[in-house]
């Protein structure tokens, strides 16, 4: 039988397609050199997002921190934020890193709708920020009058050192509570709720710390630590002198006669600076 | 068609299909970039953000460490570079005032304390 003529036409042409392939994924791939925030790899992604945490810290403006979010695809960045401040905290990140993200994430916590807070809002934000799209131009390459005004933005996120004193201490059965908890929530001297305090609990045989707001759904002064049963912890806010002692996980008697869990429930309140 | 043209027919067709494909169709695409390779806006705007957590945080050996993500130049080029185009691009006097307390700080550590880019 004899061969088409085409058949080395055909032969040729894949093999040549095999060789143009590989040139253009192995030898020569399309460099991507102006790639957007939201195309870094996952851990770089967590470090660009601690960094806009760091710089709300300092900065206290959250119009361009929000605007500095809007550059990932995440529909609840607060909740990512929670997240990545619980996760960077057990990986052994800084403290202070933690607990700025604490506080952004309790910040946006507050405002379940980003961008809306002035007219004008996202605009203002947005000039100062890049572009999320790729190969867009910059809002930064066109002269525009600077709209940013340095003064406000200065604002520092208000973290008294003040005292911190036990205004209840209350046990509490949670059919819901899968686990004994030790609850916080703390005030500051308005009665508002303070996040990225740091809490520290102390048991015979270690210690762990936790940070207020990193579960933002719960308020903003709320932070908790799983207990285990049989151990006797003490608590104190970072930085207080006051020790809350003898805090057990409990079994109690919920509706129904049923044993579950029990939990403590302490609030604090910021005192007045002397 | 002699067999010699026919072939060269389908060198050259299988070649412009294939660099068709890779380079427009389906290139090979970049999900896990590192911030080496952010663009010059986003560069800015990432050196901005070291210098404003340096405000607060006065740490510059953090800074030094955050702005390693960029690349291999020293950050003290780095910075430069963002307040080139930040002055380019009429950043705020409040940011290039952030920017320029960065590259002082960064002056002032040795030279010989540079971070490796993770």
């Amino acid at each position: 039988m004899k061969r088409s003529p085409w058949v080395s036409t055909l032969i040729a042409f894949v093999l040549a397609l095999v060789a143009g392939l590989y040139y253009t994924w192995i030898i020569d791939p399309v460099e991507y050199v102006d790639t957007a925030p939201d195309s870094l790899r996952d851990d770089f992604k967590s470090d660009y997002m601690a960094l806009i945490a760091a710089a709300y810290a300092s900065n206290g403006d959250l119009t361009r921190a929000q605007a500095r979010l809007g550059l990932f695809s995440d529909d609840d960045p607060a909740t990512t934020l929670a997240a990545l401040a619980q996760q960077r905290l057990a990986e052994g990140h800084h403290e202070s890193e933690a607990r700025a993200l604490a506080i952004l994430a309790s910040a946006l916590g507050e405002q379940p709708t980003p961008y809306v807070q002035t007219p004008g809002a996202i605009e203002t934000a947005l000039a100062h920020q890049p572009s999320a799209t790729s190969g867009a131009p910059s809002p930064h390459s066109t002269p525009r009058t600077p709209i940013f005004d340095p003064v406000p933005s200065r604002t520092p996120t208000p973290v008294s050192t003040a005292p911190f004193e036990l205004q209840s201490r209350e046990a509490i059965c949670d059919p819901t509570t899968q686990q004994p908890l030790l609850q916080t929530i703390i005030y500051d001297t308005r009665g508002v709720p303070l996040p990225g305090i740091e809490v520290l609990v102390v048991w015979d045989t270690g210690q762990d710390h936790f940070f207020t707001g990193l579960k933002p759904e719960l308020g903003l002064g709320y932070g908790d630590f799983t207990m285990s049963a049989g151990i006797t912890y003490t608590l104190q806010i970072a930085g207080s002198s006051q020790w809350v002692t003898a805090l057990t996980a409990e079994e109690c008697e919920v509706d129904g006669g049923e044993n579950s869990w029990g939990s403590w429930l302490l609030t604090f309140i910021q005192q007045s600076p002397p | 068609m002699k067999t010699r043209t026919r072939l060269l027919l389908g060198v050259v067709l299988g070649l412009l299909t294939g660099i068709l494909l890779g380079w427009i169709v389906l290139p090979l695409e970049y999900v896990d970039t590192d911030p080496s390779s952010l663009r010059a806006d986003f560069r800015t705007d990432y050196v901005l953000m070291t210098g404003e957590a340096y405000e607060g945080e006065g740490d510059i050996l953090l800074s030094q460490m955050r702005l390693a993500a960029l690349g291999p130049q020293p950050p003290a080029e780095i910075v430069a570079q963002a307040i080139a185009y930040a002055e380019e691009n009429d950043y705020g006097e409040a940011d290039l005032e952030i920017l320029n307390n960065l590259a002082i700080g960064l002056r002032s550590i040795s030279p010989t304390a540079e971070i490796e880019a993770p």
